[in-house]
């Protein structure tokens, strides 16, 4: 599946190699103006700027949720819940640079709410990670073993505790930068690293 | 270099659970965009509070009620042990509630009566909100007599004797 443009704008967040550096530099100038001009119109209550903002974060907030192990249609309706907890908190959102970590921290305690509420509940699968391995024995064992690794890289995520998985859906599979995935998660930078590097370590004795 | 792979893999995982949105989400979101973002919702703010705090609904509740008890040992001027906070609750609510609502009303009614050119005399500025004795307005009928309204809401219709005996005992209990 072709990714969108949206959904690549983010990777100057470092949690994803870059090609060129002059390149990314401007992307993320464009980016930071443009977040900012955003979040500048959101803060005076622009309609369509709300517009926009839905066209430029559903598709992601959607993926977060998913990615966090809501189904499908749970995702959907948390999704919708965090826009409208967003309209409800516009007075909070401080600038563009501020944008992403404002938003997914409310998409993040509407997800956190849900599961406090049914707490029985099984995590769902991500269905793009049911990986098939190609059957081209040509495609070679390369192949078929980087697609064992990504099964079982996607179990170990979805088996690690909350704030660990929360930590590396936000960095390394949403691409936020780490100032951005700490405002997210509600803790300094240092308490975020830290829950990154358990993370990381945990899910290195698994997978590899 | 285990890292480096590992990350490589999370991005790869990541590209893997790329997931279409059902083609209508987006609009069905729009359509949920207030037609005025307001940037202050005073009715969001304790839900806010509760998710931002990260305290549980019964510690909210219990933190309102103790506020909301504390204000109506302030108002009732009691101290707040034994049946201080029941008295304080309930004179607190007499003047905020019943009372206060009444002089209003009344004050409305009273300047509407002057508009129309009726006889009508307003004390409500003087007296006590919630005094059974303290004339609140007297309005004169027809009649020749009087339709009086009190301090706690009740009326009742007098002769010119009366009223001059209810204005001598409202009077009287001035002075003491």
């Amino acid at each position: 599946m072709a990714k969108k443009a949206k959904l690549t704008e983010q990777n100057t967040g470092f949690a994803h190699p870059i090609s060129g550096q002059g390149d990314a530099d401007k992307k993320g100038k464009y980016l930071a103006e443009l977040r900012d001009s955003l979040a500048a119109r959101l803060r005076a209550g622009d309609h369509a700027a709300a517009g926009e903002f839905v066209d430029m974060y559903n598709e992601q907030i959607f993926l977060f949720m998913r990615r966090l192990g809501h189904d499908r249609q749970v995702s959907e309706d948390l999704t919708q819940e965090s826009f409208l907890q967003a309209w409800q908190h516009i007075s909070q959102l401080r600038n563009g640079k501020a944008l992403n970590g404002w938003l997914y921290r409310i998409a993040g305690n509407v997800s956190k709410l849900y599961w406090r509420k049914h707490k029985g509940r099984e995590m769902a699968s991500i269905e793009g990670a049911d990986i098939d391995v190609p059957e081209n024995s040509e495609a070679g064992c390369d192949i078929a073993g980087h697609y064992e690794q990504l099964g079982r890289l996607k179990n170990a995520v979805a088996y690690l505790p909350e704030k660990l998985r929360q930590a590396v859906v936000l960095h390394y599979m949403q691409h936020l930068t780490i100032a951005e995935a700490a405002e997210a998660a509600g803790v300094r930078e240092g308490t975020f690293k830290s829950r990154l590097n358990r993370a990381l370590e945990t899910l290195r004795k698994q997978v590899l | 270099m285990n890292e480096q792979k590992l990350t490589k893999l999370l991005n790869d995982l990541a590209d893997a659970t790329v997931e279409p949105v059902r083609p209508g989400l987006t609009e069905d979101i729009k359509r949920q965009i207030p037609e005025r973002l307001s940037p202050h919702k005073g009715g969001t703010d304790t839900i806010h509070i509760v998710i931002n705090l990260r305290i549980s609904k019964l510690a909210a509740a219990a933190v309102i009620i103790v506020t909301i008890l504390l204000c109506a040992g302030l108002f009732g001027g009691r101290d707040w042990t034994s049946d201080g906070i029941v008295d304080g609750v309930r004179d607190s609510l007499a003047w905020l509630g019943a009372g206060r609502a009444d002089v209003l009303a009344v004050r409305s009614k009273y300047e509407d009566l002057v508009r129309q050119g009726r006889h009508v005399v307003y004390y409500g500025d003087n007296i006590a909100p919630g005094d059974n004795s303290a004339i609140l307005m007297q309005l004169k009928l027809p009649d020749g007599k009087y339709r009086i309204v009190f301090g706690d809401g009740s009326t009742r219709i007098v002769n010119a004797e009366e009223l001059i005996e209810l204005h001598s005992r409202m009077l009287l209990n001035k002075t003491r």
